[in-house]
């Protein structure tokens, strides 16, 4: 199996990722909740890490962060070398198109929709054209060795079938960097180590992987993992 | 991204639950047929009665006397007698005028063997049925030498000899009329207005109903319809200064040209058009309302995936395109469907009442962009609620 390059114009050995005593604050009527605090983070392209915490700890909230999903109240966030701590929602969602892949826990497919077509979904807000954008989909699809699931909907797909149509619609718009946030979360034990070989095979051919998960028998698969405790962050 | 690939999605998307949109689409189809029909039917009515009036006579003037006064009280117009036998005559020698038709009328009761009716009866002179248009179905009108005999001799209207159960071989039979006898020489052709009606020579009506010189009408045709305002204007002055009218003075009489008449039809049948198609329009209203309610729900029923849509790089408008291109697309399908209703109830309609179908350009043009903007304005709402979701609670969305 061939696995895609990382972003080829990534700065190598450079961090992709450098966040600086980034805070966020969330307020619901008069009560404030600060769910992170002085986070320092950085991660080198080509890096495997695993973010690891019990819920409640604020992996979520940083999870968000790194997607760029959500602003920090407090902090610089500097992703492939550009500041996006400020960036507007169109910013946000043009960054989350192009530099970073999400793999989700509970795959968030399009129901009703082809394996193909739902990998061709984020080239198709990328400004790519309908014959461009499926035929990068069948790529990513057959690097996944699902090619012979083009067409199945994702109701006609095991659960390890989806998160590997998931990873492929990550994959495709050859991202800097992929979130997976409890990737083996709905999988049983064999599924859910073949998609942390997968990331591992993904990893060892250039793709920098954040890996987010509760669980640390399934962080044993990065290279390094960090802790979230009450907002912080700890090796 | 491209609003010509956000379509076949809308498409296909609506697609999946075809029961929900076309009960969706209901509304807006209603609402179109309607505005379609009624505009067609309210056209047809309108021509049907342009051609009914211009069935009473080209290049013609009705002139009738004004109101008589009796103390304080003003009688109905053309209960005056100030229009008489003489100023036909002098009428006649205007330039521009081709005939003219004196007419007096009264009711009276008229009898053919057992059947009887009570109608208008008009004496009038041999000019009246060139001036007025009328055909004869059977028989012949009242002749030059008929009328200058004298003779008691009567013209049925169509109606008329119905009512009587007179059919073509009653010319040549005696009827009674305000019991005085007189011969049946000719019976009308329809003409849709005025058929009630028996028409006698007026010497034969000073005779035995109503006596004087006072006529209740006059009719003056035209040689070409261009001179009608001219000649019009000349009859004026004339009338004025025979009725010794001075200057600024109301007249005693009115002249009224088929111009006038069409145009005061034409307002009628315009209002009534724009009526019809103002309540047609509260359904089409209705019709968009239950646009926008589908679209709601739709947007709550597939929040998370516009989560997942934002998540993976859809900008608000990106979302906002495809929810408002989905409302369009109802509202266009709903608005073709409707004008293919609204087209085959109109030619039923007008197969119906005779008028044929007319279905205008215009109408369908703006039965379609009317179901666009419907569209558009109940598509908006429900849009920009799917386009301000935060992807990260409509991704947690269940």
């Amino acid at each position: 199996m061939t696995v895609p390059d990382a972003l080829p114009d990534a700065p190598t050995g450079t961090g992709v990722i450098e966040m600086r005593g980034i805070g966020k604050t969330y307020r619901s009527g008069r009560l404030e909740v600060e769910a992170l605090r002085e986070v320092d983070l950085d991660v080198a392209t080509g890096d495997f890490l695993a973010i690891v915490g019990p819920s409640g700890s604020g992996k979520s909230t940083l999870m968000n962060l790194l997607g760029c999903l959500d602003r920090p109240t407090t902090g610089t966030y500097r992703l492939a070398g550009a500041d996006v701590s400020g960036l507007s929602d169109d910013g946000l969602a043009r960054v989350r198109n192009r530099t970073i892949g999400f793999v989700f826990q509970s795959f968030n497919l399009l129901s009703r929709t082809t394996a193909l077509e739902n990998v061709a979904v984020p080239l198709l807000y990328a400004g790519v054209g309908r014959a461009e954008r499926l035929e990068r989909a069948r790529e990513a699809l057959t690097r996944l060795g699902l090619e012979d699931r083009l067409t199945h909907e994702p109701s006609e797909l095991s659960g390890g079938q989806q998160q590997r149509v998931a990873i492929a619609r990550a994959l495709v718009t050859r991202p800097a960097i992929i979130l997976a946030d409890e990737p083996t979360g709905n999988l049983d034990s064999a599924s859910g180590a073949d998609v942390l070989e997968l990331l591992h095979e993904l990893n060892g051919a250039g793709t920098t992987i954040i890996l987010i998960t509760h669980d640390s028998d399934v962080a044993v698969a990065a290279k390094r993992s960090v802790r979230v405790r009450d907002g912080r962050l700890a090796a | 991204m491209n609003w010509a690939e956000l379509v076949p999605l809308a498409i296909s998307r609506l697609a999946a639950a075809r029961l929900r949109a076309l009960l969706t689409m209901l509304g807006v189809i209603i609402g179109v047929a309607s505005i379609v029909a009624l505009v067609s039917v309210a056209q047809g009515a309108t021509s049907g009665i342009t051609n009914l009036i211009e069935g009473l006579g080209t290049n013609l003037l009705n002139i009738s006397p004004g109101a008589s006064t009796s103390g304080f009280v003003r009688g109905a117009g053309g209960s005056a007698d100030t229009l008489t036998i003489d100023d036909a005559e002098a009428i006649a020698q205007v330039e521009g005028v081709a005939q003219v038709a004196p007419q007096v009328s009264t009711m009276a009761v008229v009898v053919a063997g057992s059947a009887n009716t009570t109608t208008t009866v008009s004496g009038i002179t041999p000019a009246f049925m060139p001036v007025r248009a009328y055909e004869v179905w059977r028989g012949s009108f009242i002749s030059e030498a008929e009328y200058a005999a004298g003779l008691r001799v009567a013209v049925l209207g169509s109606t008329t000899a119905d009512d009587l159960h007179l059919g073509a071989s009653a010319v040549g039979s005696d009827i009674n009329v305000g019991g005085v006898p007189f011969r049946v020489v000719g019976i009308l052709q329809p003409k849709g207005i005025l058929d009630d009606q028996v028409y006698i020579p007026l010497p034969a009506m000073r005779d035995h109903f109503v006596a004087g010189h006072s006529l209740q009408s006059l009719s003056v045709s035209t040689a070409h319809a261009d001179q009608i305002p001219l000649t019009k204007f000349r009859i004026t002055e004339l009338l004025r200064r025979r009725h010794g009218i001075a200057q600024g003075d109301a007249a005693d009489f009115t002249i009224i040209d088929q111009a006038q008449l069409l145009s005061a039809f034409g307002t009628i049948t315009g209002l009534l058009s724009l009526l019809l198609a103002g309540i047609a329009s509260i359904s089409l209203l209705v019709g968009g309302i239950g646009i926008m309610n589908i679209m709601l729900v739709s947007v709550r029923e597939r929040t998370r995936e516009i989560g997942i849509r934002k998540a993976v790089g859809a900008r608000g408008r990106d979302i906002m395109a495809q929810f408002l291109v989905e409302a369009l697309v109802l509202s266009l399908a709903g608005g073709i469907l409707g004008i293919v209703f609204g087209v085959a109830a109109s030619a039923l309609i007008g197969t119906l009442a005779g008028w044929g179908l007319s279905i205008s350009l215009t109408t369908v043009v703006l039965a379609v962009g009317f179901s666009l903007v419907v569209g558009v304005i109940f598509g908006v709402w429900p849009a920009r609620q799917a386009a301000r979701l935060d992807p990260i609670t409509a991704l947690r969305y269940e």
